[in-house]
């Protein structure tokens, strides 16, 4: 008899079962991890929004040119070249440049050298 | 004495909280955090940069960063003799809402000057006037190099290309520290930090009829790394310390609780004259890719003779490590001619070695370099207020 007895591996039923609950485990997963990712994609948003609140306070100027404002033309016609506008002056370079790393103690040197002849 | 404590220990310490889950090793830009899993981490204070990255994003709160507040900001606020002014980074006005339930990006620079009055500063300026000035003496130390690079005669004193931004003094100390050789193509311009503290002992002392050594100046900053630069000896070109003190967006937000002020409800109020006048350019200072825009807004006016139409440039925004841009200015000193600048950001020093090693081989196609320690910019520097609801 066992002739007529078919070696299905699975039925038809046994596979709509199957398949159905492999369905519903990929869909959880999913759903858990969406939220997962999108707890983890929050924790920066901050740095966004706080950008995003930089450009628009920028829009938000009347004056968007660094070398527009009124402050800086004065400074410099007043104290840092004056009578002119001339970026990087002899006054400027002194007060509003600095050395780096191993030229340091030399420069230290020098600035108190200049105090001493001011 | 404070200031040897931060030249010699850093601003940044590890306390006795510290659980060891190893989260500030992997923050760390310089690999300065030192500790096995489970034993308390400690800092090596020859690699860190202060920049507090780790401090922010500690799980548990246990790393700290040095105060200046009780003993200099509020010693000097007592005292009648001292003239105090104060100078506030553009990234501080769009975060220190958020100690006060506003959100992140809400722009309170108003309040932020009225609030600082209460607290007893003599004059309130603002930090963007300085950065305005380090855009005209940095971009033009830009100029001068591209003329040296291209053989113009008279331009010989200038250092090579590219130039590195030197706004950051976690990256300047990180360079120091670890490719001294790239020093010469880090501009010489100060931050607008330090630049503010010389103008306001020399210009403003002057302008207001102050005497000099009577002014305190005191700054409010988005970074722990600051107040280290505030104190590096150098900075005395004024006969007195530039910057005498620096707090934190949070050490403000504290001062402004502990003072019984209602934040929310000041009246807005304006910066003073002489250096408090800001423009749209130095507010970007704060985001990654922000001194590049200003830079490039006003190299490309004084380069061209041109007005510019549209003064955004997109192109530099963004939040990638690192990014590169290519601007056509055309060159009125040499004809009209277009001069092709090649721009590149750097947001994080963990991205930065590449860009270097190319500097020092001398294959790199850039022209200008902005390198900003904290990823997005100044706006999430080590001394914002702490976001603990993203855990």
């Amino acid at each position: 008899m066992s002739i007529f007895t078919e070696k299905v591996g699975m039925t038809r039923r046994q596979f709509l079962k199957g398949s159905g609950m492999l369905a519903v485990a990929v869909i959880v997963t999913g759903v858990f991890a969406k939220i997962g990712f999108d707890a983890f994609a929050a924790s920066d948003e901050y740095i966004d929004q706080r950008i995003a609140g930089l450009y628009t306070l920028d829009e938000q100027m009347a004056i968007r040119k660094s070398h527009e404002n009124p402050e800086i033309i004065q400074i410099y016609q007043d104290f840092l070249s004056p009578g002119e506008q001339k970026y990087l002056s002899e006054k400027a370079h002194h007060l509003l440049h600095t050395k780096y790393g191993k030229d340091i103690p030399a420069f230290i040197e020098e600035l108190n050298q200049h105090r001493d002849v001011a | 004495m404070l200031s040897s404590i931060v030249l010699s220990n850093g601003i940044i310490q590890v306390t006795d909280k510290c659980k060891a889950c190893d989260h500030c090793t992997s923050i760390c830009p310089t690999h300065a955090i030192k500790g096995r899993l489970g034993e308390k981490h400690h800092i090596e204070i020859r690699k860190c940069i202060n920049c507090g990255q780790c401090l922010i994003n500690c799980p548990f709160g246990a790393i700290n960063d040095v105060s200046m507040v009780d003993e200099r900001i509020i010693k000097a606020l007592k005292d009648p003799n001292k003239f105090v002014v104060v100078q506030e980074a553009p990234a501080v006005r769009v975060a220190l809402g958020e100690e006060f339930g506003q959100a992140p990006g809400t722009n309170v620079k108003h309040k932020m000057y009225a609030a600082l009055r209460k607290l007893g500063f003599d004059k309130v300026y603002d930090t963007e006037f300085t950065a305005d000035l380090t855009i005209t003496e940095e971009g033009t130390e830009l100029i001068y190099r591209v003329f040296n690079a291209l053989g113009v005669p008279g331009y010989e004193d200038f250092g090579p290309l590219p130039q590195f931004t030197s706004c950051c003094p976690a990256w300047v100390k990180y360079a120091e520290d670890k490719y001294p050789h790239v020093l010469p193509h880090i501009s010489t311009a100060k931050s607008p930090q330090q630049m503010f503290g010389a103008i306001s002992k020399t210009y403003l002392a002057e302008k207001l009829g102050v005497d000099p050594s009577s002014i305190y100046s005191v700054s409010v900053m988005p970074c722990t790394a600051k107040k280290y630069e505030c104190d590096r000896p150098e900075f005395m070109v004024s006969g007195f310390r530039d910057v005498d003190a620096v707090m934190t967006t949070r050490e403000l937000a504290q001062m402004i609780k502990s003072a019984g002020i209602d934040f929310m409800s000041l009246e807005d109020e304006q910066a003073d004259r002489f250096i408090g006048a800001s423009t749209g350019a130095a507010t970007i200072f704060g985001a990654t890719g922000g001194v590049m825009e200003a830079a490039l807004r006003t190299a490309y006016e004084v380069l061209s003779g041109e007005t510019l139409g549209k003064v955004e440039f997109k192109a530099v925004r963004g939040r990638k490590p690192v990014r590169e841009a290519t601007v056509e200015i055309p060159v009125k000193a040499l004809g009209g001619k277009v001069l092709p600048v090649n721009v590149c950001i750097v947001t994080g020093t963990k991205y930065v070695d590449p860009v270097i090693e190319d500097v020092l081989a001398g294959r790199s196609k850039y022209h200008f370099i902005e390198v900003m320690n904290c990823p997005g910019g100044c706006i999430n520097g080590g001394g914002q207020p702490i976001r603990r609801d993203t855990y």
